[in-house]
């Protein structure tokens, strides 16, 4: 073979490898796609009485719902298991739980398609003890059904994410606080008259959130809402007593059926109504909105 | 298979079980230390066992390499079972291990032991210490006193059974119809979720494609004639524009596509900087992508309106019949491109030729968003007739120009750019 023809099947030679290289790029590809992984942890309820649960969720979807008799928590989970590891830690001391996933340290969320979202958790929490539920979401669709637990608090932070939370059932205890803190989201809570929470807070960001105080409340409440760029709808049934005092700047406020009683706007039979929601109103560059159920 | 062959079966498969019992149980008396505390229900599950092995409806079953019932003799790497808070790296120690063949795993288990396959603790026995089952199920019908791993197996704590620890399963799930003081956990690979949608006919699709076609090309005509009844003096100059500078055109929008993220980020930053700015955001992020969009879709259609015009008038000159109108360029000039994506709707589900047709498609689409994109902005929107071929230039202006018009008050002699 000469000189000059082994140049050429040398050069060839490259040209297939750079080929073959390219061909072999969407394979590497693949093969560095998400490794979803099953797993769970649960623990039966031995008379406990109360549990304080933290729940830790970045990108996903999310699903709370009560458990079973005999269980105290549940987390079925499918996760990434190149980002993320599963989140159980309990603590018999203080009756403490941390369920959802933390991060293993890898770089970033990878949600560039709607596979990278695959990540799915459900945890049911045991409905006969008293329950405290912290609940940080991330990049995440969160449906929560909080209707029967025996809830005595409620902390959700809500990042860039779309969640929405049910009291389908009046709750077995009596709620101190519901706080809700969102980002860039969009945040639905119904029934709050079934949380029997004394204090409702919303600390909004971007995005739209509804409050529907629908159910069987217990006594009055105060709501303190503060509203940033976003859209706040109100929705209260008729026959309870609203009292709505606002600071705006540049926000709407639309207050169907309200009369302005000195410095707040109250609805008519205020005094009468079995039950009372005092809203503390802050609103900046938004809208808010005051809807009439039944 | 016929009813009438499927009795033998059942029946020869029964006594096969029969026949394998004795030996079932056998294998668990040498393998296991709690034979004696055996439990006639316990012998009876091994019945069931054995049938279902048989049949082939078992787990176990379709591991057919799951070794037989022994101890793992000490030895080897150590896997500490005292902590099972974090499942992955026990998997992540196992997996190795979990490897090799039967004879050749060596294992320590502090405080504790592992067993390779099938693993039972008696109704009346009480086991104390960690317990690892590889390639195996774990049965507790009695009380284990420490925390319990299975590797690619099963584990069940019977009604009655307990453990005191932890319960973790890993390639397995775990059954607690008995009570587990500690923390039930599974890991294993997901399955698969959700199965692939049915592929749709070549019929469907063609259905499918051709309604997204339609739908869009409704939706420009829509918007392109909104423009020529409201806009159409701003239409006409971006139009001109394409025409008279179609390659000044193509580059300022391939440039103006470039800096559309970093002019973004800027005026984010900018914005955020000012303070006061800050609360301006929302609505400059808006109006930027609606501004995007217009520029786009505008210029889209104001080369559609350009390549109608050429063509009508083209056709008026050699005799054709009809009106020159705005709303005909336009319906002409989209009639090119949707052809095409038409073509793909069309075939677009023949294996190479319909992703030619799309690829065409696609860029054929690319080349006219991007030019008048760029007619657009060299235009400003249609306000500026710079680059439409609409001024003629002093230098120009020729003798017979000026011949033609002369300009009121202006000797020839002292025309601009002549001595």
């Amino acid at each position: 073979m000469s000189g000059s023809r082994r140049a050429r099947g040398g050069r060839r030679g490259g040209r297939r490898g750079a080929v073959a290289l390219l061909l072999l790029l969407p394979a590497a590809a693949t093969l560095h796609a998400q490794t979803m992984m099953d797993a769970s942890a649960s623990r039966q309820l031995h008379g406990e009485s109360r549990l304080d649960a933290r729940i830790d969720y970045a990108a996903g979807t999310l699903r709370v719902a009560p458990a079973d008799a005999a269980t105290l928590y549940r987390l079925q989970l499918r996760y990434d298991r190149d980002r993320y590891l599963p989140l159980a830690r309990y603590s018999a001391a203080d009756g403490r739980v941390a369920l959802g996933v933390e991060t293993t340290g890898g770089p970033g969320l990878r949600v560039s398609s709607r596979e990278h979202l695959a990540q799915e958790a459900t945890v049911a929490l045991s409905s006969r003890v008293d329950l405290a539920l912290d609940i940080t979401l991330g990049a995440t669709e969160g449906e929560l059904e909080l209707g029967g637990l025996r809830l005595r608090s409620l902390s959700l932070r809500n990042g860039a994410s779309r969640t929405s939370i049910r009291f389908s059932r009046p709750n077995g205890a009596r709620c101190s606080r519901a706080s809700f803190s969102t980002g860039a989201a969009e945040l639905e809570v119904t029934g709050l008259g079934n949380s029997r929470c004394a204090e409702v807070a919303l600390d909004g960001g971007v995005g739209r959130v509804t409050l529907d105080f629908s159910g069987d409340a217990a006594g009055d409440t105060r709501a303190r809402l503060d509203m940033t760029l976003g859209e706040l709808v109100l929705r209260v049934p008729r026959g309870m007593g609203l009292r709505l005092t606002s600071d705006r700047l540049l926000a709407s406020l639309e207050t169907a059926g309200l009369t302005r009683r000195g410095g707040a706007f109250v609805s008519p039979g205020y005094e009468r109504a079995m039950h009372h929601l005092d809203v503390s109103l802050s609103s900046t560059l938004g809208g808010v909105s005051v809807e009439w159920i039944r | 298979m016929r009813p009438s062959k499927l009795v033998p079966l059942a029946a020869a498969t029964l006594v096969a079980a029969l026949a394998a019992f004795p030996l079932s149980v056998a294998r668990a008396d040498d393998a296991g230390d709690h034979a004696d505390a055996r439990p006639a229900a316990h012998a009876v599950h091994d019945l069931w066992v054995t049938v279902q092995q048989l049949a082939g409806g078992d787990s176990a079953a379709q591991h057919p390499a799951r070794p037989a019932p022994q101890a793992v003799p000490a030895g080897g790497p150590t896997v500490n079972l005292s902590d099972l808070s974090h499942p992955p790296d026990i998997d992540a120690k196992l997996h190795a291990i979990a490897r090799l063949p039967a004879g050749a795993v060596r294992l320590t288990v502090p405080n504790g032991q592992a067993r390779l396959g099938d693993y039972s603790i008696g109704s009346e026995q009480t086991s104390t210490g960690d317990l690892l089952v590889l390639h195996g199920n774990a049965d507790v019908f009695g009380t284990l006193r420490g925390n319990l791993v299975a590797y690619d197996g099963d584990v069940t704590v019977h009604s009655g059974g307990v453990v005191t620890g932890d319960v973790l399963a890993i390639g397995g799930l775990v059954h607690d119809q008995g009570e587990v003081d500690g923390e039930v956990r599974t890991l294993s690979a997901a399955t698969p979720a959700r199965t692939a949608a049915p592929p749709l006919s070549a019929g469907a699709l063609v259905a499918r494609n051709a309604a997204g076609v339609v739908g869009v090309v409704l939706t420009l005509l829509a918007l392109g004639f909104g423009l020529v009844l409201f806009g159409r003096p701003s239409l006409e100059i971006v139009s001109d524009t394409v025409s008279h500078s179609f390659a000044r055109a193509f580059v300022t929008g391939l440039i103006g596509q470039i800096l559309l993220l970093p002019t973004f980020g800027m005026l984010v930053v900018g914005l955020v900087l000012s303070v006061a700015g800050i609360l301006l955001l929302p609505f400059a992020v808006a109006v930027y992508a609606l501004l995007v969009v217009v520029g786009v879709v505008g210029g889209a259609l104001a080369v559609a309106y350009a390549m109608g015009e050429t063509y009508t008038r083209r056709r008026l000159a050699r005799g054709a019949m009809g009106s020159p109108n705005g709303y005909r360029y336009l319906v002409v000039g989209l009639a090119g491109p949707v052809a095409i994506w038409l073509a793909w709707a069309l075939f677009g589900w023949v294996p190479i030729a319909g992703d030619l047709i799309r690829g065409a498609a696609i860029l054929v689409t690319w080349l006219i968003a991007t030019a008048g994109f760029g007619a657009a902005l060299l235009s400003r929107a249609g306000a500026r007739e710079s680059f439409a071929g609409r001024i003629i230039p002093p230098e120009a202006l020729t003798d017979e120009y000026l011949w033609a018009t002369p300009q009121f008050g202006v000797p020839a002699v002292r025309r601009p750019g002549k001595r």
